[in-house]
Parts: structure tokens; sequence; C-alpha cells
């Protein structure tokens, strides 16, 4: 230790006697650093282990859906420039019936891979050749449905009745997020992939010789759309008119989107937490400079140049700040395992490893110095310029002024303490709107991450409360007279029924095209309504339709515009619709037209592609019982499932980001109270040794502390939940994707939380500081000139 | 003066801080008797344990052995918080660095008291008496070192304190300013009654008090009274 040279020695023991201000910002500079750390790396991640499982396992990169095709197509496909590989498939839809599970069971069948979209064998084995009825299943699906080698399946595959024998589970590079068609969160219990033999597959779906899917690998280079335009063209025979990319894979864009998110979220938090540490440090610095600047000009008197003081001061800085950068690697890299596992219960990945390259930690380490940087610089810039007069200026009390806003505030005050308090804000205003905009960020940060999940409930409320208010829709294999809805309406337990009519079709505007169902609903509608993320519910046009503003944007289309409409299934008619409105949808629904009106364009009657049912849950088992055995119906969803599934996977992905950032937020509230609290009784601690001379009682001295870090959060609090509520609706219109639109509904409940952890976490710091201020010395206090 | 009931007794006090053998003993066994409404001056070297031995009187610390009684009140058996009653209630206190909070105005330094205080007088009145009512809404950086000094005087006086302790009041002033300071003490002594003691090292100061008590080496070394008393304007240094 004697070895070192004085200001060295010096440096070290101001760490230690600042150790519980530098380890507040050290901490609120960590979480930064991690957050940075654990965002960046996820997000690479994800992406690395997207590539690998993509290209280990040959996913392909266009999909051709067919109604039913001869081998001479994938000949054809084979020919087109940029094809690289061609795989053949049978692609369908099975209801299952499981013991256990009341409501049909659906799942998605395949042929077993050769090539392309192969699968990752997770237990038992695969399917022998010799023995038809063997399968396996998405891993996901089995244990949610707990199923295990030997089990049977009884399905129901287009009106034919077969029985599975499950011999494996597996995950495939197709499905690493799987939901059911419709459904934007899995519901693995109700839900799962199929893959069987091709021969038994065929002969299920009525399909000996032929398939109805073609799966297509590009040659490096190749250009997507043009590959996907003409594959259309050659196989506009054999179906509808359907070949699209990876980019429309819905497994494929939860991954995107997921990691979307991450990318808005390392836009906001990181800086936050570094933002309001660069305001620590440099309150921290400020106020040691200040407290030494006698010592300082007294270096300078004895012939210290400016530059090693300047330095010294900076080291400190720098110091604290390693410490931050070093805590925030650890918290990060462990941060982001957590998350890499939370992400393997919902992407069924091979592997999914937390690896963040050295470029990002140094990445992230490059940001802490730059807001060390920010937040030092004009500290260590009045260390610098003080001169060596200063040492000899004899001590004066700090001034203060009275302005005249200033002094007419005070004065409505009705005691001392509460003055002393307010003008300590006026004197150092940046100090105060500093501490002021750290709490405020605090609250806002927890109010935003907490109302994810109110933002969730209000889009169940939009979605299953207002809009579908039907307990089940059906679909059908087929479209259907428009009578059915009277059989339906006689099941057990059905108390009412509505049908809907649903067409593939693809819509152009100008040199816009996108592949959209058309939905007719009827008029007056009890069971299905379209219902605006703002609330409103709106009835389909008559004579126009209303399209779904995510789409709109995509078709670059306004109200009032028109639509062409090339229906893809059946007659392939063409026709022209109005576009009467243009409505922010939550989910779903993207073209809608009165049903009726849709029959008619369709010319044909009184036709239903599915239905809306309102059912008693008491007699629920025997409905279900009744519909799995109901060949003409392809899928059942259950609202309820559909809410508890979205409820489930919020509150499983969503509670732990909460309470990360709950603890951030408090972190945050901690850092600024402590440090704020800790200066000011370093300032303070004379005048309140007078006070408690004067015979004030240590809870009357104490208040000037603890009633000045009161203040800075009440005054937090407006502006925190302000602040809060933007971020949050910022974050649900960056989550939105044109898959479903994220409402941003903070509740009352999430504010006065916020208020709680934010009020808490302040109250806590202050009183502790305070109790420093009761084991105050007060001969010693009153001693020291400054 | 024995007409006068005592107002301070301490019998055998000490005071020692650290442990055995670095131990530094502060005072090592003062007796010591104050009568109410006395003037008392404290003189010795510096570090003879003149302020340990007002501290503990005043209630900011406490004895290692022996007893003090404030009248009938033992003061060296009061524990934290009864010291501090004990000094809102009857002690005001005088410091050589002023102490005033930078924070509050003249005026409102005065309040400070005033607000906790059970008989008070008007902070107006407390500046009057030391001669500061022009100055009463200045900040302690808007005033000169005397000036501090004197809203420090008013501030301790204006609860009626029974007794005002001084720690050197003079010490950081220029003989006239210090001069007006110890004409306030004196007259806060003699119209009020109030009970003072005031240590310093300036041996003139002495013969303002009815009692002088010499300090050494943490123990009393004489203790005399004069006959007359010296109007603080006649004394010069
Ligand atoms: N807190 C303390 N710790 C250790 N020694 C102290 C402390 N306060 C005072 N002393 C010592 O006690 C002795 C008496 O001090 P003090 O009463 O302040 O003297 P005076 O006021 O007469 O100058 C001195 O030797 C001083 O160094
Ligand atoms: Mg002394």
């Amino acid at each position: 230790m004697n070895a070192l040279p004085p200001l060295t020695r010096k440096l070290l023991r101001d760490l230690w006697r600042l150790r519980g201000q530098a380890l507040a910002i050290a901490l609120v500079m960590a979480a930064g650093v991690g957050m940075a750390v654990m965002s960046y790396g996820m997000m690479r991640s994800l992406d690395a282990a997207r590539s690998a499982y993509y290209e280990g396992y040959s996913l392909a990169q266009v999909w051709v859906p067919l109604r039913r095709a001869p081998d001479s197509l994938a000949r054809e496909l084979a020919e087109v420039p940029g094809v690289a590989g061609v795989e053949t498939r049978l692609s369908g839809a099975a209801t299952l019936d499981l013991p256990g599970i009341a409501e049909p069971v659906l799942a998605r069948l395949h042929s077993l891979p050769i090539q392309l979209n192969r699968v990752v064998l997770r237990s038992g084995r695969m399917p022998r050749a010799e023995r038809p009825n063997e399968v396996i299943v998405s891993e996901a699906f089995a244990k949610a449905a707990r199923l295990a080698p030997g089990d049977r399946l009884p399905a129901l595959v287009y009106g034919k009745r077969i029985e599975l024998v499950l011999v494996g589970t597996a995950i495939s590079p197709e499905h690493v997020y799987a939901v059911a068609p419709g459904q934007i969160f899995p519901d693995n219990r109700r839900f799962g992939i199929i893959w069987m033999a091709r021969e038994p597959l065929a002969a299920a779906l009525d399909m000996r010789d032929g398939f109805n899917e073609v799966l297509l690998r590009l040659a490096p280079g190749a250009s997507k759309q043009e590959v996907i335009r003409r594959a259309d063209r050659i196989s506009a025979a054999y179906g509808p008119v359907g070949a699209y990319g990876r980019d429309l894979d819905v497994s494929n864009r939860f991954l995107s989107s997921e990691i979307d998110q991450l990318r808005t979220m390392v836009q906001i938090l990181p800086p936050i937490f570094l933002l309001v540490s660069a305001f620590l440090l440099n309150i921290l610095l400020a106020r040691l400079i200040d407290t030494e600047r006698e010592v300082i000009g007294l270096l300078k008197a004895f012939g210290y140049r400016s530059a090693p003081i300047a330095r010294h001061y900076a080291q400190l800085a720098l110091l604290l700040s390693l410490g931050g950068v070093a805590l925030g690697w650890v918290l990060g890299f462990w941060l982001g395992r957590g998350v890499a596992l939370l992400y393997q219960a919902y992407f069924a990945f091979p592997a999914l490893t937390f690896s963040a390259g050295a470029d990002i930690y140094l990445g992230s380490a490059a940001m802490a110095l730059a807001a060390v940087l920010a937040g030092a610089i004009s500290a260590v810039w009045r260390a610098q310029r003080l001169t060596p007069a200063e040492a000899m200026r004899p001590p004066a009390p700090a001034r203060y002024s009275s302005g005249p806003l200033s002094s007419r505030l005070v004065r409505l005050l009705p005691d001392e303490p509460s003055r002393m308090i307010l003008r300590g804000f006026f004197r150092r205003p940046l100090r105060t709107i500093a501490s002021v905009l750290g709490l405020a960020m605090a609250l806002a940060l927890y109010v935003a991450s907490a109302s994810s999940t109110d933002n969730v409930e209000r889009l169940i409320q939009l979605v299953f409360e207002r809009g579908q208010r039907a307990d089940l829709a059906l679909s059908f294999t087929e479209p259907r007279d428009g009578r059915v809805q009277r059989e339906l309406a006689l099941l057990p337990g059905v108390q009412r029924a509505e049908t809907y009519r649903a067409v593939g079709a693809e819509l152009v505007k100008g040199p816009h095209r996108e592949r959209e169902a058309v939905l007719g609903l009827p008029r007056g509608s009890a069971l299905m309504r379209i219902v605006a993320l703002d609330g409103t519910t709106i009835e389909p046009p008559p004579g126009g339709a209303l399209i779904s503003s995510q789409l709109a944007r995509k078709l670059d289309i306004v109200a009032g515009d028109q639509i062409e409409v090339q229906v893809t299934e059946g007659q392939r008619q063409r026709f022209t619709l109005p576009i009467t409105a243009v409505v922010d949808v939550p989910l779903g629904a993207s073209l809608v037209i009165e049903r009726g009106a849709l029959n008619r364009l369709l010319r044909e009657g009184d036709v239903a592609s599915g239905a809306y049912l309102m059912t008693d849950p008491q007699q629920a088992p025997a409905l279900f019982a009744r519909l799995k055995q109901t060949p003409q119906v392809a899928s059942v969803t259950v609202a309820a499932n559909a809410v508890r599934g979205i409820r489930e996977t919020i509150a499983e992905s969503m509670g732990i980001v909460t309470l990360f950032n709950t603890l951030f937020a408090m972190l945050i509230v901690v850092g600024v109270t402590y440090t704020s609290a800790r200066i000011s009784l370093s300032e303070l601690a004379r005048d309140l040794a007078s006070m408690r001379v004067l015979g004030y009682r240590k809870g009357e001295a104490g208040f000037v502390l603890v009633g000045e870090q009161a203040l800075l959060a009440l005054a937090a609090l407006p502006l925190g939940l302000v602040l809060g509520m933007a971020l949050s609706r910022y974050i649900a219109s960056s989550f939105s994707s044109d898959m479903f639109m994220i409402p941003a509904a903070v509740s009352a409940r999430t504010l006065a939380e916020g208020v709680l952890v934010v009020a808490v976490a302040a109250a806590a710091t202050a009183v502790l500081v305070r109790r420093s201020a009761d084991r105050l010395d007060l001969v010693r206090a009153l001693k020291t000139r400054e | 003066m024995s007409e006068r009931p005592a107002i301070y007794r301490t019998a055998g006090l000490t005071k020692s801080y650290g442990t055995a053998p670095t131990a530094v003993h502060a005072l090592r066994g003062v007796d010591l008797t104050v009568h109410a409404g006395e003037l008392l001056v404290l003189l010795g070297p510096s570090g003879s344990g003149k302020s340990t031995l007002l501290n503990i009187l005043g209630g900011l610390d406490s004895a290692t052995s022996g007893q003090a009684w404030f009248e009938d009140s033992e003061i060296t058996a009061l524990d934290a918080d009864g010291l501090t009653e004990y000094r809102r209630r009857s002690i005001g206190f005088v410091f050589q660095f002023y102490n005033l909070i930078a924070a509050l105005t003249a005026r409102e330094n005065v309040q400070l008291i005033t607000d906790i205080a059970e008989d008070p007088m008007t902070p107006e009145e407390a500046l009057a008496l030391v001669g500061l009512e022009g100055r009463m809404d200045h900040f302690p950086a808007q005033l000169s070192g005397g000036e501090q000094q004197r809203v420090a005087i008013a501030r301790a006086i204006a609860k009626r304190p029974q007794v005002l302790l001084c720690d050197e009041p003079t010490g950081a002033l220029d003989s006239e300013t210090g001069i007006r300071v110890l004409t306030a003490l004196e007259t806060v002594n003699r119209e009020v009654g109030t009970t003072v003691m005031i240590i310093t090292h300036n041996a003139v100061i002495a013969d303002m008090a009815d009692e002088v008590v010499h300090f050494a080496d943490g123990a009393i070394a004489s203790h005399t009274s004069n006959p007359r008393r010296k109007p603080p304007g006649e004394l010069a240094w």
C-alpha cells in the first residue's frame, strides 16, 4: 500500500468510503449492461439456432400447397430456374379423440420427410414401413397430452376413422412454434403435429397416386419471388395458387417477431439504466469534488498539475464502472441462460444455448463507458478548472438566494424543515431534475412492463368477450348447405348457432397482392362480431368490405378504394369490392363482407364454411362426444381453451420478465434514492447536527432528509405514470405484427402497483440513510468546518 | 452569590476517549457548581477539556464516570432521547463556527427554535436583542461573521433557555465584532437572567464574568469570583 502514489491511495480510500453509493451506481449500470448482453446475445443465439436448425434439417424455402397433383408436376417444378431441391409430400388435418381430453384434438398430418423438413427424433423410434399405422408426434404435444410410445390415437381423417399408434416423438424446423390454424398462442394439449408413412396417409386422404404439397429448396442467389411466381403458374391446374416462402410460414414468423421484440427491448431498457447511472455518477462526482475543492486547491498550490487531478477523478468513475460492467456481464450471461431455458419451453429447438460473442460483451462495455464519460465529464472538468486560490478561501455558508418565485413558494410552507427541503431543490435544480427523472424512469419501466399483462387481458376482452362471443368455433371439411345451422342447433347443449362463409382469395390492389381469407359474416350476429382496437363494434357493411388496417397497409389501400378479389377455391370467381372502412382489428378477420353478399358473389346459394356455437357448459362432454363423431367437422376451437392458452403463455413468459423488470425498477429507485440521500446527508450533516443540538428529535431532524426524498418521489410519480403509459403504448405498437395488434390498456391496478413499488423502495432506502443520520456524532459534525 | 440556587453540579466527572494504553483523558474528575443567573468564563489551553465539559453539561456528550446534575435531575443518567428533551427544553448553544443553516434566513433560523419551544420569544424580539432587527430576511451567506454569530445567539436565546453554553463564540471574529457579540451575551444574561457559560482562551474576556474557572489538563486549576463585572464595551484586545 505504501508503495502506491498518494493519489492512488486516495482513490482506493475514496472508493471504499463511497462504497455504498459506488455499489448502487455499479448495480444500475450492471442492469443496463446485463440487459444489453442478454438481449443482443439472445437475438443472436435465436438467429444462429434458427439458421443451424433450418440448414441442418433442410427446411424448405418455398411451400406449394395443392389440392392434388401428379408426379409430373414435381418434375416440372424441378426444372424451374433457381430450384435446387423438390420434395413432394402429403399433408392433411385430423381430429383425434384422446382419452382425458374432452374436446376433439386437432392435428396436422405430414407424410414422413425424406430430404426436406426433416425431423429430429426426441424419443422412441421412427415408424416402420411395414407397420402402416405407426406415427411419431411433436414432442410438446406428446408432453402436454401425456402421450407416450405405445399409446393408441383414434383419429378422424377426412371422414375416415383410423387408429394410429404412437412410436416416437420428434421436433421439426417447420414447427418450432406450433399453433393451430388461426391461433396465435400454442395450445399443445389440443394441437399437435403427426408424421406417418406416406402409403397409409395417402390411403386416408384418398390420394394414392399423387400428393398435395411440394416443398422447394432454392439454389443460392435464386429469386424466391420469381420461383413462387413460376411455381404458381405451373401448378395452377392442381389447386389454389398458393406457393409461399418462409416469410409467411407461421412458425418462422413468430420466431422473427420474437427477435424483433428483443430488439425493441434492447432499444429501451439498457439506455434507461445507463442514463440513470450516468446521472448518479455525475451527482456523486460533483459532490465529491465539491467537498474536496480545498484539497484540490492545495494540491495545485503544491505544484500538482491539473491533468493528474482530473485523471484522479476520472479514474474513480472508471474503476466504479468497471465493476458495473463486470457485474453486468455476469448478469447478462446468467439472464441469457435463463431466458434461453424459457424460450425452450416455447420454441422447439434441438438445442438453444445462449452465447453472446466477444463483440457483444465489448459493445456493452463501450456503451457503459460512454455513459460514464457523459456522467463524469462535467464534474471532472470542474476539478480541472479549480484554482489554488480555492484552498485559501474561507469557509462560507452555501449561497442561497431568494428568487421571486422560489421565495414566494417557500414562504407558503409552514415550517423551517420543509423550507430547507424546498430551498435545497431550488439551489441545485439539475440534481433535483435528475433524481426525479431517474425515479420517473423506474416507474415507467415498471408500468410498461407490468402492463403487458393488462394489454393481453384487453386483447382477450376485445376478441373473446366483445367480439367472438361463441363458446365454440367449428370449421367444416367442405362448404355445406346453410341449413346445417338448424342441425347444429339441435346438438346437445347448443343454445345458439350461427354460420359463416370463408373463402381463400388473392387480394389485388394495383401492384400489391396478398393472399388472405375473405370472411362472410351475418349482419346482426350475436356470436361473431368485428370489434376494433378501440372497443367499437362494426357490422359488415352492405355492398362493401371492411379491411384490417394491417392488410390495408400491405395493400396500400384506403377507405373508398376498390379491391380486386381473386378467389382461389371452387369456381375461382373474380370480383371487385369497394372498401368501406379500414379497421384496427386486434386479431384475425382481414377482409370482411356480409355473408349473403359473399354467397351471391360466389354464385352459390346459402352455403357455410363453419359455424359459431353458444353452448351450455354443463353439456359440453356430450356435445364434444358428438362432434368427435361428426366427419364433416374439420376443427373445433374452444374459446375458453384459447383464452387459457393465451393467459398461460403470457403468464409464463411475462411473469418472469415482469419480475425482473420489477427488480430492476426497484434497483433504479434504490440507486437513485440512496445516492441522492447519501449526498444530501453529507451536505446536510452540519445542519442536521445543528438541529439536533437545538433540541430537535431524531425523527424531526431526519425529516429533512426523508422528506426531501419523499418529495422527489412524489414529483416523479405523475411523470413516471405518464411516461410509463407512453412507453407501454410504444411497446404494444412495436410488438404488434401483421398477425395481431396489441391494444394499449394500462390498468389502474398496474399504475397503483407501480406507485407502490417506487414508494416502498424509495421509503425503505430513505429510512436506511436516515439511520446513518441518527447515528451522526453531533460534536464531530459541528467541529468540522464544512 | 450564595442566595442563588445551583443550576449545575458535577461530582468526579471524567471523560476518556479510546482504550487503556492509548486512552485520552479529556476530563479527570471535575467538581464544579454553577449558580443560576451567573455569567461564567472557562479559560484554559487548547486541549484542556473545556469543550468536553461544556458538551457533557449541554447534553451533547456523555461522561465516562462521575455525575452531573442540572437543577435536581441527573443528566449523566439520561439516555439519548432524554438528553434531546433536556436540550430542547433548557439549553441554548453558541459555537465558534455559528452553525447556521444556510438554507434558512436569519429569521427562519430563529424560527427553527421558536417552532419547537414552549414559551419562546418571537424571532423578531430575539433578533432585536442582538441588534439585528434590520437583517432578518438575509441568508447566512449574505451576513458578516459577527452578524452570523449574533443570529446564532438570537437562535440560542429565543426559547428563553435557562442556560446558554458558548464554545469560543468569538474565536473566529475580530476584536470589534467579538465585543459586539459578547455584549449581546451579556445583555441576555442581565436582562433575561439566563445563566451563561463562555469558553474562551482569551483571558481578557474573563473580566466580564461573575465567575472564572481555569482549566488545565482535564481538571479545574482554579475557580475565582470577580468582585465586579466589566461591561464588554470596556474590554480590549
Ligand atoms: N472524539 C474524540 N476522540 C478522541 N479524543 C478527543 C475527542 N474529542 C476530544 N478529544 C481529546 O480530548 C481532549 C480535550 O479536548 P477538548 O475538550 O476539545 O479541549 P478544549 O476544548 O479545551 O480545547 C483533547 O486532548 C482532545 O484531543
Ligand atoms: Mg474546545
